[in-house]
C-alpha cells in the first residue's frame, strides 16, 4: 500500500497538478485572508474557513480526477490489480495520497494563525475545531472524487462528474434554507455536509458530525472498491 | 506447475473462455495462439486473477488461485498487451515503485541492476519514460514483469509495434529466461522461434495443444508424391480417390518420374499407395508436405 501511496504522491509533483492545486488554493485563500482579515483588521477566521471549504470542494476534482481514470487510460490498472495487494489497499493509498496534498496546502495556511496570534486575538478552540472539521469534510469530497474517477477512463469526464456532484450538494444545501416543506428541509439538513461544518464554525465541537463525515467518506470508498471489483468481474 | 480445469468465463450471454483445461509444467515455454478476439488476453487476465472466472479452477503450484490470490501473485510476472507504464516517471522511479509494490525481498540495488542489465535498459535508467522509444518502453515493461524473479512469466503480445531489430532483441531476451513462460501472440513465427509447445485457442476453446513439430507432423493432408507412369492416368486415378481434394502435377524432378502435390481432407497415403500399385505406376516417394505453423494455424482455426 505504501508503494502506491508514494507513487501517487510522486505523480502529483512530477506533473503540474499538485503545484496547480496548491498554488490556486493558496492564491484564492491568501487573497481572501488579506481582504477579509488583514485589510479589515478582523481576527475571526470562521468566514475564511467557510470559503476555504467551498474552494477546496471545487479544487478537489483536480487531484482526484486522475486517481483511477488515468490508471485505466494508461492501462496501469493491470499492474495494480494483478499485484500482491487487495483492491481496498489501492483505493486507500490513493485516498491518502490526495489527502496528503491537501494537508500540505492546509499546513501552509497555519501562517494565518501565526499572524492572528501576533497581531490579533485568536479563538484557539474554534480554529482547532474548524481545522478538524475541514479535514473531515475534505475526506468526504476526496472519497466522492475518487469514486467518480473509477467510473471512467477520461479525466475530464471524472472531473465534470465530481463538479456536478459537489455543485449539486452545494446548491441543495444553499436552497434548503428557503424551503417551505418542513420534512424536506429537515432531511436535507440532516444529510448536508455544509451545515455540519457550520457547527464547528460557531466554535462547537460535535463528534456526531465528525462521525457523519467519516460515514460519508467510508460509503464512497466502499462504493469505489465495489465498482472496481464489478469492473474486474 | 499451472493446471487449468474446465475454466469458463462468460460476459453476460457471451462466452469468452469455454470450458478450457490444460497443464503447464515448470520451466516450459508455452505459446498461446489464436486469431484476434479468440480469448488469449482473457485467458491471461484469468491466469493473473485480473478478472474473475465464471466457473472452473486454476491451480498454481498446487494452490487454488482464487483462495490464495495475493500469495500466488508474488510468483507471477505479467506484461499485458499494453505496457503498463507511468509516462511521467523516470525509469528508475518506475522500477523502484514496482520493486516496492511487488514486495520484493531481494536486495533492491542488486536486483534492479540485474534486471536492467538483463533487459538492456541500464543506460536509460534516468530518462523519463514518456521520452523513450517504443522498444525501450517494452523493455521497461519486461523489466517490470521480471521484478522479484517470478516463477511464472506471462507475456501478452510482447513484440507488438516493435521494429524487426527490437523484435529479435526481445525474443532473445525471452529465450534466455529460466522460468515458466506463457507467451500470447498471433505472430506465428515468433511462437515457433520461442516456444516448445503451443495452445491454439479459437472462439474461447482450445483447438490444439501440442509441441510445434508434432502439430506440423500431425497434419498429413498435404502430400508430395513421385510416381513413374502416365501423367493423365495418375491424375485421373488419384483425383477419383475418396479424400483427395486437389491434385496437381509439378513436373519432373527425378528423371523418368513426375512429382505431384495433393491436398486431401484426411490421411490417404495407404489408398494412394494401393491405387498406384494397381495401375502399375510405382510410387517412388510419398511424403507429407511440412506445413508452416501459419498453415497449420489457418487450417485449425478454419476447420474447427
Amino acid at each position: 500500500m505504501g508503494a502506491v501511496y508514494r507513487k501517487d504522491l510522486l505523480l502529483f509533483f512530477t506533473s503540474p497538478i499538485g503545484y496547480i492545486f496548491i498554488g490556486a488554493f493558496l492564491f484564492i485563500m491568501n487573497l481572501y485572508f488579506y481582504l477579509g482579515n488583514v485589510e479589515r483588521g478582523v481576527s475571526d477566521l470562521s468566514g475564511l474557513f467557510s470559503v476555504m471549504q467551498i474552494v477546496i470542494m471545487f479544487l478537489v476534482p483536480l487531484l482526484t480526477m486522475r486517481s483511477f481514470s488515468e490508471e485505466y487510460r494508461q492501462k496501469t490498472d493491470q499492474l495494480l490489480f494483478t499485484g500482491p495487494i487487495p483492491v481496498w489497499q489501492v483505493v486507500l493509498a490513493k485516498f491518502l495520497a490526495v489527502m496528503s496534498v491537501i494537508v500540505i496546502a492546509l499546513l501552509i495556511t497555519l501562517i494565518w494563525v501565526v499572524i492572528i496570534l501576533k497581531y490579533g486575538i485568536l479563538n484557539t478552540p474554534s480554529v482547532i475545531g474548524m481545522y478538524i472539521a475541514l479535514f473531515f469534510a475534505v475526506t468526504a469530497f476526496i472519497a466522492m472524487g475518487i469514486f467518480t474517477s473509477c467510473l471512467t477512463s477520461s479525466q475530464i469526464i471524472a472531473a465534470i462528474l465530481s463538479f456536478t456532484l459537489f455543485f449539486g450538494i452545494f446548491i441543495l444545501d444553499s436552497a434548503s434554507a428557503s424551503l417551505n416543506t418542513f420534512w424536506v428541509k429537515a432531511v436535507i439538513s440532516r444529510l448536508s455536509l455544509f451545515s455540519r461544518f457550520d457547527v464547528f464554525r460557531r466554535g462547537l465541537f460535535s463528534l456526531g458530525d465528525l462521525l457523519y463525515y467519516l460515514l460519508f467518506t467510508s460509503t464512497f470508498l466502499l462504493l469505489t472498491i465495489h465498482e472496481i471489483a464489478r469492473k474486474n468481474d | 506447475m499451472i493446471e487449468v480445469l474446465n475454466l469458463t468465463k462468460k460476459y453476460g450471454n457471451n462466452v469468452g473462455i469455454n470450458n478450457i483445461s490444460f497443464k503447464i509444467t515448470q520451466g516450459e515455454i508455452v505459446g498461446l495462439l489464436g486469431p484476434n478476439g479468440a480469448g488469449k488476453s482473457t485467458m491471461m487476465n484469468l491466469l493473473t486473477g485480473y478478472i474473475s472466472k465464471t466457473s472452473g479452477k486454476i491451480m498454481i503450484n498446487g494452490q487454488n488461485l482464487t483462495d490464495n490470490l495475493y500469495e500466488i501473485r508474488f510468483k507471477i510476472g505479467y506484461l499485458p498487451e499494453q505496457t503498463p507504464l507511468y509516462e511521467e516517471l523516470r525509469v528508475d522511479e518506475y522500477l523502484n515503485f514496482v520493486y516496492s509494490f511487488k514486495k520484493t525481498s531481494l536486495s533492491r540495488q542488486k536486483h534492479l541492476e540485474d534486471i536492467c542489465n538483463r533487459t538492456g535498459i541500464t543506460d536509460i535508467r534516468k530518462r523519463l519514460i514518456r521520452n523513450l522509444s517504443k522498444g525501450y518502453k517494452q523493455r521497461v515493461g519486461l523489466a517490470q514483469a521480471l521484478m522479484g524473479n517470478p516463477e511464472i512469466l506471462m507475456l501478452d503480445e510482447p513484440t507488438i509495434g516493435l521494429d524487426p531489430l527490437q523484435i529479435i532483441e526481445i525474443r532473445n531476451m525471452i529465450k534466455k529466461l529460466s522460468c515458466t513462460v506463457i507467451l500470447s501472440s498471433h505472430i506465428l513465427s515468433e511462437v515457433q522461434e520461442i516456444c516448445e509447445r503451443v495452445i491454439v485457442i479459437n472462439e474461447g476453446s482450445i483447438i490444439a495443444d501440442n509441441n510445434i513439430s508434432q502439430l506440423q507432423a500431425d497434419d498429413q493432408t498435404g502430400l508430395q508424391i513421385r510416381v513413374m507412369g502416365d501423367r493423365e492416368e495418375v491424375l485421373q486415378q488419384l483425383s477419383a480417390l475418396d479424400g483427395v481434394l486437389e491434385i496437381e502435377c509439378v513436373g519432373e524432378i527425378e528423371p523418368g518420374s513426375l512429382d505431384y502435390t495433393l491436398h486431401c481432407d484426411r490421411d490417404v497415403r495407404k489408398e494412394i499407395f494401393n491405387r498406384l500399385a494397381e495401375i502399375t505406376s510405382p510410387a517412388l516417394m510419398i511424403k507429407p508436405i511440412d506445413l508452416t505453423l501459419e498453415q497449420v494455424f489457418i487450417k485449425l482455426t478454419k476447420t474447427k
